[in-house]
């Protein structure tokens, strides 16, 4: 079934270093449409080394007006505690504010700092405290929290902030036990901020002269591989260019990378020109080390710098003839994903369930769609609570789409897409709750049928999506279809995806249960083979992102939280590609 | 009927993958021609320029304006490779729906990116070509089936990068990029 030989060209493609192009991806045009930068190989590489390639540094600023009084002969000396609130309830301190004299109404000037993570619900806890006077000397991460005086606490989830276009939000503070009717202890205002690395980019054009020849009887084919050196000594790869055919003296397409895959101008970087070989073992041609802002002297001054080898001979380094030059260097801003949000731009989450006899019978304790009394999710109710508690605070109304397929609907037909309110008419439901509620009330009207097909809903959503684009181009399509079971028509489905990779839409899909899932994960073409319809067309883009639920992710993520991960940067592939912008942006 | 009208198309030969001709990948000088298939006698057709540099993943990024009368159905895209030695040598065609870009609900001048699979004489399957193609104008058909021979479209087509000012390579910006360089 599989083929023998690997996928040579696939491995000749350049990875890591976006082109804002929607297809011909990067480098010598080839796979399906880098998707922002996001390689799933990349990313696994950097988490399994602890470190998460592609996020946001966020900065919050905090700001409090009528606190408590607590000192008898001077106002209140505030100091604000920013906390994480984990998964088991256990509150992580992520930083804090300075002490400030005398005053019920602090601007703090020390900022925390933290990572905004798209896929996760990050619930903040923020605790006031008058700190007592004979602490005022002391640093402020020496303090003990128990000795002061308690003024209030406030909390709030991280995406309720940044997705204002004010990006601050103002909060009551409260007593820890939420008491009723206690009198007011003041607000608190938090302001939130992206670090400006996670907008600087920088395009490159990279060339090379008089590299040495590794081909016996024909000239090397070169490409460049570009790492990062990181603190504990070792440097992890970020990027790699096109393999050019047959060529001494190369001249690379334009790689364009963003800070946060380099880090700053002054972390030096690794690179390393590699002969390319189809066997895996690539020949190192040479080697040299510089940071973005040495490249960007190279570029200034039009000189080259010289590779060198690693020589057998007493650890010396071997200083080649071969050059390295940078012909361009264009440092450019890009908006980032939550400069679009801020100002507007929403995702719209639908739903799919699966209501084939595969499942088996909902009564039945087995069965997949069995609701425990005990309150204990299925596997369907999790992944959509999952991914719509995340989703919920990017779509302003909360109406979501619910459909299910496969199932024996009231009159007796099977429908491959009915609406899981059981309405005739409307397809959405209000808020998370609202899709649950749906669904476990069509968990008694519907009967389990078959077979599995996904043509219909898929091409609904990109129904919707696309006629969406007649009134703004604000809104960004993401269709999670939960399923337990093989496709019974494959071909239908990669033609209506084909049909939708065009369109402003991402496709999840979740497996449950224990299937064999190998079909699914052709449909997620991340080897670079782009999906191909019936008549010929050839997907634009790659929508579909697939994972089995029960698959173990390292860091911690679940099966949906994996999914989501790569949200932004398909958002931000399919904006960019067609040079739609922030409303009324501030200059980046 | 959704192609009741006579419609410019713009569009954007963007690049091409895996070309060959016989089995072997194409060394260079690859261009692409773009008609709309017409019942009626035939229309002029619009060219690229053959990137020289490219080899059988070649990369035009050019503008071609396409008349497509009302009633046609299919936009042909033809892939060849320019020698001065043989002529020219087609590698494969792609016959595009029009309703690919026209009625699939989305408003009629949005800008569409697509890809398709060139075929050779022979049928067999032969690399694949990236498009983006907009409806610039439509105006309403005419009292004849057949509409009236066109003047013939300009061919508009983007200056070639000067080699030697960016040392010898291809900018990459694409087309409808124009504040890309603004730093």
């Amino acid at each position: 079934m599989g083929c023998c030989f690997s996928d040579v060209r696939g491995g000749q493609e350049a990875v890591g270093g976006t082109q804002q192009r929607p297809i011909g991806g990067v480098g010598v045009g080839g796979g399906g449409g880098n998707n922002g930068g996001h390689n799933d190989a990349v990313d696994l590489f950097f988490r399994a080394r602890g470190q998460h390639a592609l996020f946001s540094q966020i900065e919050l600023s905090l700001s409090a007006s009528k606190l408590r009084d607590r000192d008898i002969m001077s106002k209140s000396d505030p100091m604000a505690v920013v906390y994480l609130r984990k998964g088991d309830g256990m509150l992580e301190e992520l930083g804090r504010t300075e002490v400030i004299l005398n005053s019920l109404d602090p601007a703090w000037i020390e900022k925390i700092s933290l990572a905004y993570h798209f896929e996760t619900v990050q619930h903040l806890v923020f605790h006031v405290y008058d700190v007592d006077t004979k602490y005022h000397k002391v640093p402020v991460k020496t303090l003990k929290l128990k000795d002061q005086e308690f003024l209030g606490e406030a909390s709030c989830v991280l995406s309720e902030i940044v997705t204002k276009q004010s990006r601050s939000l103002t909060l009551s503070l409260h007593n820890k036990n939420l008491q009723v009717g206690v009198r007011n202890l003041g607000t608190l205002t938090v302001r939130a901020e992206e670090s400006v690395a996670s907008r600087t980019a920088v395009e490159i054009i990279f060339r090379c002269s008089q590299l040495g020849n590794k081909d016996m009887f024909s000239k090397s084919d070169p490409f460049l591989r570009i790492s990062r050196v990181v603190e504990s000594g070792g440097s992890l790869p970020i990027c790699k260019t096109e393999v050019i055919n047959n060529n001494l003296n190369p001249s690379w397409r334009p790689l364009c990378l963003s800070m946060q895959q380099f880090g700053s101008k002054e972390n030096p970087l690794v690179i390393e020109c590699f002969d390319f070989d189809t066997s895996g073992n690539h020949a190192l041609i040479g080697k040299l080390q510089k940071s973005m802002a040495d490249l960007e002297k190279l570029h200034k001054g039009r000189n080259g710098a010289n590779f060198t080898l690693p020589s057998s001979h007493h650890g010396h380094e071997k200083v080649l003839k071969s050059q390295l030059f940078v012909d361009q260097f264009c440092e450019k801003q890009q908006h980032s994903f939550l400069d679009y949000i801020s100002s507007g731009f929403e995702l719209s989450f639908m739903v799919a369930v699966d209501f084939t006899a595969s499942n088996g019978n909902p009564r039945n304790p087995d069965s997949l769609h069995y609701i425990d009394p005990s309150g204990r999710y299925n596997s369907y109710q999790q992944a959509i609570m999952e991914v719509g508690e995340v989703i919920q605070f990017y779509d302003s109304d909360r109406r979501f789409t619910a459909w299910g397929f496969g199932g024996r609907t009231y009159d007796g037909t099977v429908s491959h897409c009915f609406n899981l309110n059981g309405s005739p008419d409307g397809y959405e439901v209000e808020g998370v709750e609202g899709i649950m509620a749906a669904y476990a009330g069509a968990l008694h009207n519907v009967s389990m049928a078959g077979p599995t097909l996904f043509g219909q809903v898929i091409n609904r959503a990109a129904q919707i999506a696309g006629k969406s684009l007649s009134y703004n181009h604000s809104k960004y399509y993401v269709l999670l279809i939960i399923t337990d079971g093989v496709l019974t028509d494959e071909q239908e489905t990669v033609d209506a995806l084909v049909r939708a990779s065009d369109l402003p839409l991402s496709i999840l899909i979740v497996g449950v249960g224990g299937a064999d899932f190998t079909q699914m994960e052709k449909l997620d073409a991340d080897h670079g083979i782009r999906l191909e319809s019936s008549t010929g067309r050839i997907a634009t883009r790659d929508i579909v992102q697939f994972v089995p639920m029960r698959e173990v992710h390292r860091g911690g993520i679940s099966a949906a939280q994996a999914l989501l991960e790569e949200l932004p940067g398909q958002f931000l592939t399919y904006m960019r590609a067609r040079d739609i912008k922030p409303r009324n942006p501030t200059p980046p | 009927m959704a192609n009741a009208r006579n419609r410019s198309l713009e569009v954007t030969i963007i690049s091409g993958e895996d070309l060959r001709i016989n089995g072997r990948p194409i060394k260079n000088n690859a261009f692409v021609t773009v008609k709309a298939e017409s019942r009626c006698s035939p229309s002029s057709h619009e060219s690229t320029k053959p990137d020289a540099r490219g080899d059988s993943y070649p990369y035009w990024d050019e503008k071609l304006h396409v008349e497509l009368p009302a009633g046609s159905p299919y936009v042909v895209v033809e892939a060849h490779r320019r020698s001065s030695s043989a002529g020219d040598k087609l590698v494969g065609m792609a016959w595009i729906p029009v309703s690919d870009f026209v009625g699939d609900y989305t408003p009629e001048n949005h800008l569409h990116f697509l890809s398709y699979r060139l075929r050779d004489a022979k049928g067999l399957r032969n690399g694949i070509i990236n498009i983006s193609v907009r409806v610039v104008t439509s105006s309403h058909k005419g009292a004849s089936s057949c509409s009236s021979p066109l003047p013939p479209p300009v061919l508009e087509s983007r200056m070639p990068v000067d080699r030697e000012k960016h040392g010898g390579t291809v900018t990459g910006v694409p087309v409808w990029f124009p504040n890309q360089w603004k730093s």
